[in-house]
């Protein structure tokens, strides 16, 4: 498919679809989380809770001055994990992880984790590119 | 009795290459198929059934009267949807900071399905041929004008949000049941004189009585509504009435008349439809029809209480919005 017809297609989804997004989060992130306080945090994995509606991990991040700051990072459903084979051995305490989300709205050491990846830069939980296929680059809907 | 929209389906199904027969290898248009019954006699509907798709519930405008894709439109439009939801794309995507905070986290955590739905039409709903959902009435605007202007305020108790945010049902649960974001499977289950409708988001039962009891009084008024089921031939139909003005599907009141017909139509597929009737809302009737394929994976339980720690974040950051000079909004969730 040409570039133009996707385009195409692209603007007759988001013209007509757009009112649809808001109601497909469970929660209102933007009510949440400040989009103006984005956050990059390297921690150490103290506990990850399977709970619903929404996992979260916490972790212990040294901030500059050698202090150890306690953060909880929300993920998605649980039932997800399970489905995509993410078991509760999968992360274990210890290890150290990249957070890069946006911080709470009440200035508190929560934040939403946007990506999640290991120190080499894998990603944690990784998303196909929705047609299942893995991101190389030669999936359609890959930009 | 009303008529059903299973048959004009059928006829739409067979009238496209990919039929839910070809997929399946079983069934929708296959008039000889019999569905299997229960050792009592009725319709055996029961099984775990998958209602994702990525088929919109309204047709894009700019597809005016097109029902179904044709040639490589599907196959187009399909890409461009995934495009669009795909929630691994970041400011480098030209995606806003906004935006990147409404995604909430990347495409791992998301199963919306990946497919059209086989007959390849352009929405789920099927009534009225626009497919789209008919314009509000005036009162059922200003209802819904209401509600959504409460929901941009800052919340002052948990009151104040949504009822898929507070955990008392789901953003996809209904009823009806519309696909989304994730859980999008229900588990039926049957016995004599019941039949048990199990959707995974939020551990929602219905047990729906076949007994042609009537409804309850009309003051008694109900999350989900008051169910009640009978067989129409070999489709378990489902009769909601008496909801509540605390809920609301795409703009329904509480006086919605819910028409939910469940037909197996192959070893793997039901054929669920739904009609929503609400004069009060609406300036007529709607209604939609969703394919549901049968999935060996299991439910698993969603209890949405357990650590609802979103809850106090979300009121605490409309405090924090209040102490810095009150311009904080209820954001844009349920």
């Amino acid at each position: 498919m040409s570039n133009r017809r996707f385009r195409t297609w692209a603007g007759i989804l988001v013209g007509t679809l757009a009112g649809v997004i808001a109601a497909l989060a469970h929660h209102a992130f933007s009510a949440e989380f400040d989009a103006k306080r984005p956050v990059n945090l390297k921690g150490t994995v103290v506990k990850m809770e399977w709970i619903n509606p929404h996992a979260w991990i916490h972790i212990d991040v040294n901030d500059d001055g050698g202090k150890v700051e306690r953060w909880m990072i929300e993920g998605g459903t649980p039932n997800t994990l399970f489905r995509r084979g993410f078991t509760k051995t999968s992360l274990m305490p210890g290890t150290v992880i990249v957070v890069d989300g946006y911080q709470a709205k009440d200035g508190t050491q929560k934040a939403n984790g946007r990506d999640l990846t290991f120190e080499d830069g894998r990603k944690l939980f990784l998303g196909s590119s929705g047609t299942g296929a893995p991101r190389d680059g030669r999936d359609p809907i890959e930009r | 009795m009303r008529r059903s929209l299973i048959a004009p389906l059928a006829a739409m199904l067979t009238a496209v290459p990919l039929t839910l027969a070809a997929a399946d290898g079983g069934g929708d248009g296959d008039q000889s198929w019999t569905p299997p019954r229960t050792a009592w006699g009725v319709p055996d509907l029961r099984g775990v059934w998958d209602f994702r798709t990525i088929t919109p519930l309204e047709r894009p405008a700019k597809l005016g009267d097109k029902q179904v894709f044709e040639g490589d439109e599907a196959a187009e439009f399909r890409v461009a949807e995934l495009g669009r939801r795909d929630k691994d794309r970041r400011a480098s995507d030209g995606i806003s900071a906004e935006q990147d905070v409404r995604n909430a986290y990347n495409q791992f955590w998301w199963d919306y399905g990946d497919e059209l739905t086989e007959d390849r039409r352009t929405s789920l709903i099927v009534r009225p041929e626009s497919g789209r959902i008919p314009a509000l009435t005036p009162k059922g605007r200003e209802r819904y004008s209401a509600m959504r202007a409460a929901r941009a305020r800052p919340p002052r108790t948990p009151v104040d949000r949504g009822v898929a945010e507070r955990c008392i049902l789901g953003f996809n649960a209904g009823p009806p049941y519309s696909p989304s974001a994730y859980n999008n499977n229900v588990h039926i289950f049957q016995s004599p004189g019941y039949a048990v409708l199990l959707i995974e988001m939020v551990n929602d039962a219905r047990i729906v009585p076949l007994d042609r009891r009537g409804h309850l009084p009309a003051h008694i008024r109900q999350w989900r509504g008051d169910a009640r089921g009978r067989w129409d031939g070999d489709t378990l139909v489902v009769e909601s009435r008496n909801f509540t003005d605390k809920t609301s599907f795409r703009g329904s009141g509480a006086n919605m008349a819910l028409t939910e017909r469940f037909t197996r139509v192959g070893p793997d597929r039901v054929l669920y439809e739904y009609t929503v009737s609400d004069p009060e809302s609406f300036k007529a009737p709607w209604t939609a029809v969703i394919p549901m394929k049968k999935t060996a994976e299991p439910m698993f339980e969603y209890a949405c209480h357990e650590g609802n720690y979103s809850m106090f974040t979300m009121l605490e950051g409309a405090r924090e919005g209040e102490r810095a000079g009150g311009h904080e909004t209820g954001g844009d969730g349920q």
